[in-house]
């Protein structure tokens, strides 16, 4: 093994476990700072698997404004943080029967593909690739995505302003 | 002179050749890289002993003292005095702490400083990973500070430090947009995102004379990004006290101060690579030149720290949105103009200066059309009560 | 649509900002203050009642202890109502001593009060060095007449307690100048910065039918725009020999009381200048017992103080002792009016208000 597989084997661990720890944590707030590092786990995979652009959006995304949003949603919520957090409720078999079955439908389409390994290493143009593409073949999508964010944006403050 | 220039490279080939006679490659590249790795680290503490002595005496002398003199000759081992201050103070957690979080916080606040220091360009050659995107890097690892700070600030279990994270989160969202777009203009004019290219393209002229606008948005960004003043709301010492670390004590609080010391070099180091031309510049050598900017760029923080008043959070908050949005945005959009028109030389560079400093112009004077506005309310309301009490206009 | 709480600070009493032990519970939307309640009482030491049981002229340096940055101002207003109350004449000499000592004074605190003020504002110490340095020249001189920098125990009933020393006036002449020059240095590197205009104007905002009906006394009342001045009022000493001006500021605010120190300053100097010059020799004090037995009555002798309206009410049984020793601080009744000039304002603000009302904590608690 080389030494970088030893470190995508070693962040992929922490990565889990951090995943795994954020649904057991008892701590809401834990859990929200969890969720932080294994989306930092997750860029620092994308840096060792050689896409670097990748890694820093999803810093930017995840970290810088998701996790600092949802953070500072659970801040202002009332009854923060309450150590007792209740983790069962009267569903829980209906819900773990659920969650297994997708397990099983994900596991079960990841074997089945067929992953196409790229052929040689991934030019140093990538970047332009992606912005030629944003303002190219998928402009429409693009600019719809943009208006559909603008909409939330909008309704989230007339939702907040209205007394 | 080439010696000079070349002089941290050449150490490094002769240090690498020396390995190599005895190493095997990989642990060659290994011992390499660990040490270059070191290396960064260790810069960034000797820049923050550096820099504590240099800012007591630069607010010193503004202030008419002398500032730090009985640690040493001109007291230049009061920083190391601190240090071992700091090492030797009691480390107090509160009873209704969140212990973990209180914990992590100052471990992770300096991981991002240190990390930014990769992609700056110290020399000709000297960069740690000449990145393609490195300046989505320094924006990315931009965002982990709030992240930290509302860690520090939530498990401290304290008013004060509530209200400073939650003007951390209000002040650093808010002025990573205008940083951004800042950054974004001189991408633009690059046409690369590498710090290293950046320098490069400033070969005939630094940005700052080409987008004056661009130089003034990214420092103002800078020294909120920093929470230095006027914008050090976040730990306004005589509003909340410290603000989010207002319960560190010890080598926990030095981590912070640690921290604060190394975003302050890396943000000037910024300002210098993006606006300043980096390291080039004639006759000295290039590592000495970014050194020179970037103490430049420092002084002028500190001096800016010693004499100006800070902002009240509304007040921040509306600059950014109101004032250095879309200053930035204008500008963007009149480069991009600009740029497409015009081929690269003097007359490109003209034209962007002049309607840049006309654009600041501008924008200055309609910001102290509001200020005068507010003035004259702030009499009008006062007028109305004398009259109230006098019962006419007599004074 | 959506629910806010508010949450409660204790804003002191250990603040760096509060200018003593003093505290504030302060309710906030926010940042925005919805209800503030100052609390004070920290520094009660008791000296109207342990100055009951001591003689006339052994209370003297307790009111050195009150407003400690002005303790010239509180000898003499203590001094006036004594000499009020026994019939005291004083000598000419003496009162022009004690009117260069209270504008002197005057100069001290109004200082401090613009220093701190940036203090407060966040502009990490550098105006406070330099009224710093400028207040250590005051307080050489005051140390040359009295022995002492800021507990003077100077200004006694009857007069005051030693002549000046010879180089004391030249020393003064000279400085006048020097000061005149700091004032206009102030002015010039601070009136006009924008942030400072900014946080400043339109904020904390004082009517005058408000300020007089919280019987707000002194700077702040003048900023408010009502020409109300002890001095002019009701003169006292030989100030009604003195030519200069009350001024006054129309906005109330903030920016409105700092102008109106960096005015009463330059008025302050008009005065020494006059003095100066026209200063007789003679006797410095008159005899009075150290046992001083004033006829049975009461007095009450106010002067403007560089805070505002301070007053001694005096009552005499006969006694050595007096039987009442009463004191009305200028800042504790200026502070009365926080609550108003906060509500609505933001928690930087009230720091910001609190040092423009320019309070001294020992005066408040007394």
């Amino acid at each position: 093994m080389s030494l970088p597989q030893i470190l995508f084997l070693v962040v992929g661990v922490i990565t889990l476990g951090a995943a795994v720890a954020v649904v057991t944590s008892r701590n809401v707030l834990h859990s929200a700072f969890l969720l932080a590092l294994t989306f930092f786990g997750v860029a620092v995979l994308y840096v060792l698997l050689d896409t670097p652009y990748l890694a820093a959006a999803q810093v930017l995304v995840y970290i810088g404004a998701i996790s600092v949003l949802i953070i500072f949603a659970i801040m202002l919520s009332r009854k923060v943080a309450a150590p007792d957090l209740v983790q069962r409720n009267s569903q829980w078999l209906l819900s773990l029967i659920v969650a297994v079955l997708l397990f099983g439908v994900l596991a079960y389409l990841t074997l089945q593909t067929a992953w196409p390994a790229a052929k040689q290493a991934l030019g140093v143009d990538a970047i332009g690739g992606l912005g030629e593409a944003f303002v190219g073949t998928y402009a429409l999508p693009f600019e719809v995505v943009s208006v559909v964010l603008l909409v939330a944006l909008v309704g989230a403050i007339i939702i907040a302003r209205e007394r | 002179m080439q010696v000079l220039d070349d002089l941290w490279i050449r150490i490094a080939v002769w240090f690498r050749g020396l390995l190599e006679s005895f190493l095997p490659p990989w642990a060659v590249q290994l011992t390499m890289d660990v040490l270059g790795i070191l290396l960064l680290i260790v810069l960034g503490i000797v820049v923050v002993l550096a820099f504590t002595y240099m800012e007591r005496k630069v607010i010193a002398r503004v202030g008419d003292r002398i500032g730090p003199n009985r640690a040493g000759p001109f007291g230049i081992f009061q920083a190391i005095a601190d240090a071992i201050k700091m090492l030797t103070k009691e480390d107090v957690t509160p009873t209704n702490a969140d212990r973990w979080l209180f914990l992590a916080a100052p471990i992770v606040v300096i991981i991002p400083a240190v990390l930014l220091y990769a992609v700056l360009p110290l020399g000709r050659g000297m960069v740690g990973v000449d990145l393609n995107i490195a300046v989505v890097f320094v924006v990315a690892m931009g965002g982990i500070p709030i992240l930290t700070m509302l860690m520090a600030g939530w498990a401290s279990n304290n008013k004060y430090a509530l209200l400073g994270a939650f003007r951390t989160v209000a002040q650093l969202i808010s002025y990573e947009v205008p940083m951004v777009v800042a950054l974004l203009t001189v991408v633009l004019l690059a046409g690369t995102m590498s710090t290293v290219g950046i320098v490069e393209a400033q070969a005939s002229f630094p940005f700052a004379l080409v987008t004056p606008v661009a130089f003034v948005v990214y420092m103002l960004a800078g020294l909120a990004e920093l929470n230095r003043t006027p914008f050090d709301l976040l730990e306004a010492d005589s509003e909340i006290v410290a603000g989010y670390f207002i319960e560190y004590s010890g080598m926990k609080f030095a981590m912070f101060f640690l921290a604060e010391y190394i975003n302050l070099f890396m943000v000037a180091g910024m300002i210098t690579t993006l606006f300043l031309a980096g390291w080039q510049w004639p006759i000295l050598p290039s590592w000495l030149w970014f050194l020179i900017k970037v103490v430049l760029v420092i002084f002028l923080m500190m001096w800016i720290r010693a004499t100006f008043p800070r902002f009240r959070i509304d007040q921040m908050l509306g600059f950014a949105w109101k004032a250095l949005v879309p200053l930035s945005l204008i500008n963007l959009f009149l480069v991009a103009l600009v740029a497409k028109v015009l081929e690269p030389g003097w007359v490109r560079t003209g034209v962007l200066f002049v309607s840049n400093l006309a654009l600041l112009a501008g924008a200055i004077a309609i910001m102290a059309q509001v200020a005068r506005k507010r003035e004259e309310r702030a009499r009008a309301a006062g007028e109305a009560a004398i009259k109230r009490y006098y019962g006419s206009e007599v004074r | 649509m959506l629910k806010t709480e508010t949450i409660t600070i204790n804003m002191g009493p250990q603040h760096p900002s509060t200018h003593g032990v003093f505290r504030m519970v302060l309710t906030l939307n926010g940042e925005t203050i919805v209800d503030l309640k100052p609390m004070f009482g920290y520094l009660h030491r008791g000296l109207e009642k342990t100055s009951e049981s001591r003689t006339y002229l052994q209370a003297v340096p307790f009111t050195d202890r009150l407003d400690y940055i002005c303790s010239m101002s509180n000898n003499f207003a203590y001094a006036v109502a004594v000499e009020k109350l026994a019939g005291i004449e004083v000598p000419l000499r003496a009162e022009y001593i004690r009117v260069i000592m209270a504008e002197l004074t005057r100069l001290v605190n109004h200082m401090l009060a613009v220093g701190f003020l940036f203090n407060d504002l966040g502009a990490w110490y550098t105006p406070v060095v330099y009224a710093f340095r400028e207040r250590e020249r005051i307080l050489d001189l005051f140390e040359m007449a009295s022995g002492s920098r800021m507990m003077c125990n100077y200004i006694r009933p009857g007069g005051v307690a030693a002549d000046l020393p010879a180089e004391f006036l030249p020393q003064l002449r000279k400085m006048i100048p020097h000061l005149e020059n700091f004032v206009r240095e102030i002015r010039f590197y601070l009136s006009d910065n924008e942030i400072f205009k900014a946080r400043a104007v339109g904020v904390g905002f004082l009517p005058a039918d408000m300020a007089v009906a919280y019987s707000i006394t002194g700077p702040v009342l003048r900023a408010s725009g009502v020409k109300y001045d002890v001095r002019k009022a009701e003169p006292y000493s030989i100030y009604d020999q003195f030519d200069f001006d009350v001024p006054t500021q129309v906005a109330g605010d903030v920016y409105a009381r700092y102008l109106q120190r960096l005015d009463e300053m330059d008025e302050s100097l008009k005065i020494l200048r006059q003095a100066v010059e026209r200063i007789p020799e003679g006797e410095y004090a008159t005899k009075v017992p150290s046992r001083l037995r004033p006829p049975k009555g009461e007095a009450y002798a106010r002067i403007e103080a560089p805070k505002g309206e301070l007053g001694f009410y005096l009552v005499s049984d006969g006694s050595p002792n007096p039987y009442r020793w009463r004191n009305r601080p200028p800042s504790l009744i200026n502070l009365s009016a926080l609550r108003e000039m906060c509500l609505g304002h933001k928690v930087a603000d009230v720091v910001t208000i609190l040092g423009s009302i320019d309070i001294t904590l020992a005066d408040v608690d007394r």
